[in-house]
């Protein structure tokens, strides 16, 4: 499939010495090159050893960079040429443990930072690549080394960091003076103007007022932001008060993200302990969004069916669930809306958790 | 306990403050807080809502980053000429007794762009601009010389990334060959409508033919550049619309954002009108209906507000930093960088008042012209008050984060820019709007809360104004 992060692969030579390459249709620097295609089987070699991939067109593919994995018998897509959301997982450890944690940590850390390098090297002109985790920071030397070496070589391509903002301290401040962090955006997680709560959320005591300082520190360094906040049963009600928080002691960031909640990881276990259906009570989410935006914040919403939202706030609904996480049930077919419409997840493709729904 | 933000305030009731800090960030609270912010003893409860609000100071008195970052976003900064206005031509076929703009007669000579200074003017724009421009066609009648508006606009087309022409024309004519210019989607059209045809015609017209043809061709002009019309009325303080009809006239030209502003008393407006220096009473009772009467059209209508643009401006300028797409309104104010006048003659104004100031023989406020360029050393002469910061009248007001500074409106008007800035036509304006906004933020009344909403464009009507209990 076209939007498959990996593929099923088999390797004839059992090994690769270089294992990341861009697949490419002629022979080329760091090119492994089509040398056989026939349907959904294709083959590619590079520096003398051979890969034979299934599952997708060469066309599809081609431009694409990959992880050649040979112990695994797959490769991995690490940069999807035709993607927008190209994602680099930095790493699975994690020092908070949100309820609702879409990618649960693990104790063990896999540096993988060699070979990112090598395939941000090769990425198309222009590619946004989210780095994500766990939580990046905790290898945060590595991080930042990477992001400007690459950034150096590679001016064009622009960074998406989502971290929980407890790591940096004012000895980073010179650091941020880089270019490469003039066209990086950090995400941070922002849940609830309460700390106790904000807390309680991502399973971390005194977390609030340490993202708060990290925050203050991003800000002094230049660095563009972006708060998230998944909406969850914990804190829907009280969002009018994040919204006064954020208005007033955060308005130094660039925009402020609000995001219905994915049915993954822990959520998929406690989904009706955290699900909140926000068609129940609009309001809250209306007045959120109105007094953020009359203070001058940019608000979008993220994961909403527009059919779940009023008139009034499908206008900053982002069509935003990645490309290979997006599907529509099947009264969407016949939604006027629907091109427009960002979906739902793949693999929770319903719209029966909310009471208020389409097809518009 | 943390160190309070330096706050200014002004009384906007026998009991109630309206407080700002320099970054504009504002509140109300009674004469009891202002008692304790005094002496010095804040409650518990004092602090909270001033840190909710970012009002706090680190221990020592650093400012939080926040507050560092609203107050650089309050300063405008320079840019290319990114906003020009153009004159290719004096002449005016019509003579209008508040003419702002100086003007000449149809058949008089020496008042137009010659080729070679049109080419000039373009070789100007071409080395001074940036990547985008804006050009608004000023006169005279500038569709006199449609020929000139159309070099100029190819030229730019050609030349800029994007481009925005502004065509200010009192649509007396309309030929095909205006017609093609404003059907491109660049185009916009912006004429003069006085509130109701009947007042329209006494204060601009001398036949009803002359009337009737300008209904036809705002009608067509409607029909040509849909969403790219817009009208602005001129208003006299001693000769007023009524205000049911002016809403009514406007709305049913599809126009319901309307800047209401009295007649402007320059050039020769200057001499018919100069008993109405000062802006009166009467103006700003028929201001506060015109609000008034929007607010109420406004609530059972799910369609675009009415509002005047104006004050939807300076409400939002009091939320937000940021807000400087309106010239007059800007602090520091950059006329004569990002926004420049070209005259008929060439010459290069930092304001369209500048260029009338020297046409009515004041003073010559000119910064060059688009054969020599820009003498800097003139333009930055101007700019001394260009930030209201550093006034020492501004510097106590809790307006002023939101508000501006307008120099040469002062020496239009005073011949000087350090007149105290209460004294000031400018400040006086501009207190009244403050105050208004203000009121409309803090009112109960739900109708006035719908409205804001609307004019901001939110998705509910929610309380803005943070007040302290």
């Amino acid at each position: 499939m076209l939007n498959d992060l990996t593929l099923e692969a088999s390797y004839p030579d059992h090994q690769f010495v270089d294992p990341v390459a861009r697949l490419s249709a002629e022979p080329g620097e760091k090119a492994a090159h089509l040398v056989f295609e026939n349907g959904l089987t294709c083959a590619f070699e590079h520096e003398g050893q051979h890969v034979l991939i299934q599952g997708a067109k060469a066309d599809d593919i081609i431009g694409d960079v990959v992880r050649f994995e040979p112990e695994r018998h797959q490769v991995s897509r690490w940069i999807r040429k035709r993607s927008l959301h190209n994602t680099l997982l930095i790493t699975e450890q994690c020092d908070q443990l949100c309820v609702m944690c879409s990618q649960p940590p693990k104790k063990t850390h896999v540096d993988q930072f060699a070979d990112y390098a090598a395939a941000l090297r090769l990425a198309p002109h222009g590619s946004v690549i989210g780095l994500s985790g766990g939580e990046p920071t905790l290898h945060k030397a590595k991080l930042l080394s990477m992001m400007e070496s690459v950034g150096e070589e590679r001016p064009d391509i622009r960074f998406h960091v989502l971290t929980n903002a407890q790591h940096f301290s004012a000895d980073d401040l010179l650091r941020f003076r880089h270019p490469v962090y003039r066209q990086t955006l950090w995400g941070v997680p922002l849940y609830s103007a309460t700390p106790v709560v904000h807390d309680r959320i991502v399973k971390k005591i005194g977390a609030f007022e340490q993202l708060r300082m990290g925050l203050d520190i991003m800000a002094e360094g230049g660095l563009h932001l972006e708060l998230r906040t998944v909406l969850l049963r914990d804190n829907y009600s009280e969002l009018p008060n994040l919204a006064r928080l954020v208005a007033k002691q955060f308005d130094y960031i660039d925009v402020w993200a609000i995001m219905q909640l994915e049915k993954i990881g822990f959520a998929s276990n406690r989904w009706t302990e955290l699900f909140h259906d926000h068609t129940q009570d609009i309001d809250v989410l209306e007045d959120t969004v109105a007094y953020a935006k009359a203070f001058g914040l940019d608000v979008s919403l993220f994961n909403f069916p527009r059919c779940t939202l009023p008139i009034s706030l499908r206008g900053i609904a982002a069509a935003s669930i990645s490309d290979w996480k997006a599907d529509y049930a099947q009264e969407c077919d016949s939604c006027d809306e629907k091109p427009v419409c960002g979906g739902l997840f793949a693999w929770h493709k319903t719209l029966e958790d909310y009471a208020i729904r389409g097809p518009l | 306990m943390k160190t309070v933000a330096p706050l200014k305030f002004s009384r906007v009731g026998e009991n109630e403050l309206h407080f700002a800090d320099e970054t504009g960030r504002f509140f109300r609270a009674d004469n009891i807080f202002l008692g304790r912010l005094v002496s010095g003893e804040l409650s518990s409860s004092d602090h909270d809502f001033l840190q909710a609000e970012d009002l706090l100071l680190h221990p020592g008195g650093t400012p939080r980053i926040s507050t560092l970052s609203r107050l650089s976003r309050r300063l405008t900064r320079p840019s290319k000429p990114n906003y020009l206005l153009v004159v290719p031509t004096l002449r005016c076929d019509l003579s209008c007794s508040y003419c702002q703009v100086s003007r000449a007669n149809l058949n008089a000579k020496g008042y137009d762009w010659s080729d070679a200074l049109c080419e000039q003017v373009c070789a100007y724009i071409d080395k001074v601009g940036g990547e985008d421009i804006q050009i608004e066609f000023q006169g005279g009648e500038p569709t006199l010389r449609p020929d000139l508006l159309k070099r100029v606009m190819k030229f730019a087309r050609g030349r800029f990334k994007s481009t925005r022409f502004i065509v200010c024309t009192n649509l007396s004519r309309l030929t095909n060959e205006i017609r093609a210019l404003y059907a491109m989607d660049d185009v916009y059209i912006s004429t003069s409508f006085d509130g109701t045809w009947e007042l329209h015609k006494e204060q601009r017209l001398d036949t009803e033919d002359q009337l009737q043809s300008f209904e036809t061709n705002l009608a067509e002009v409607l029909r040509i550049a849909p969403g790219r019309v817009s009208a602005l009325p001129t208003l006299n303080p001693k000769n007023l619309p009524n205000v049911a009809d002016l809403l009514s006239s406007f709305d049913a030209l599809g126009m319901r954002s309307i800047f209401l502003r009295p007649v402007v008393f320059h050039g020769f407006a200057r001499k018919a009108h100069s008993s109405s220096r000062n802006i009166d009473e009467t103006w700003w009772k028929f201001y506060r209906s015109c609000i008034d009467a929007m607010i109420d059209r406004n609530m059972d209508d799910e369609h675009d507000p009415f509002e005047d643009y104006y004050l939807t401006h300076i409400i939002k300028r009091m939320l937000r930093p940021g807000e400087d797409g309106h010239f007059d309104l800007r602090s520091g104010s950059w006329l004569g960088y990002d926004h420049q006048v070209i005259d008929y003659d060439g010459t290069v104004y930092p304001s369209d008042e500048a260029r009338m100031m020297a046409r009515t023989g004041q003073v010559d406020l000119s910064i060059g012209d688009v054969v020599k360029g820009v003498d800097a050393v003139k333009r930055s002469s101007m700019q001394s008050s260009a930030l209201n910061m550093f006034d020492p009248w501004c510097r106590q007001c809790p307006y002023s984060a939101a508000c501006g500074s307008d120099p040469i409106d002062d020496i239009a008007r005073y011949g000087r820019t350090d007149v105290p800035k209460p004294n000031t036509a400018f400040c006086q304006r501009h207190m009244r709007l403050f105050e208004l906004a203000g009121e409309l933020i803090y009112s109960k009344d739900s109708r006035v809360q719908s409205s804001l909403a609307k004019w901001l464009d939110l998705p509910s009507a929610v309380n803005l104004g943070a007040r302290l209990a």
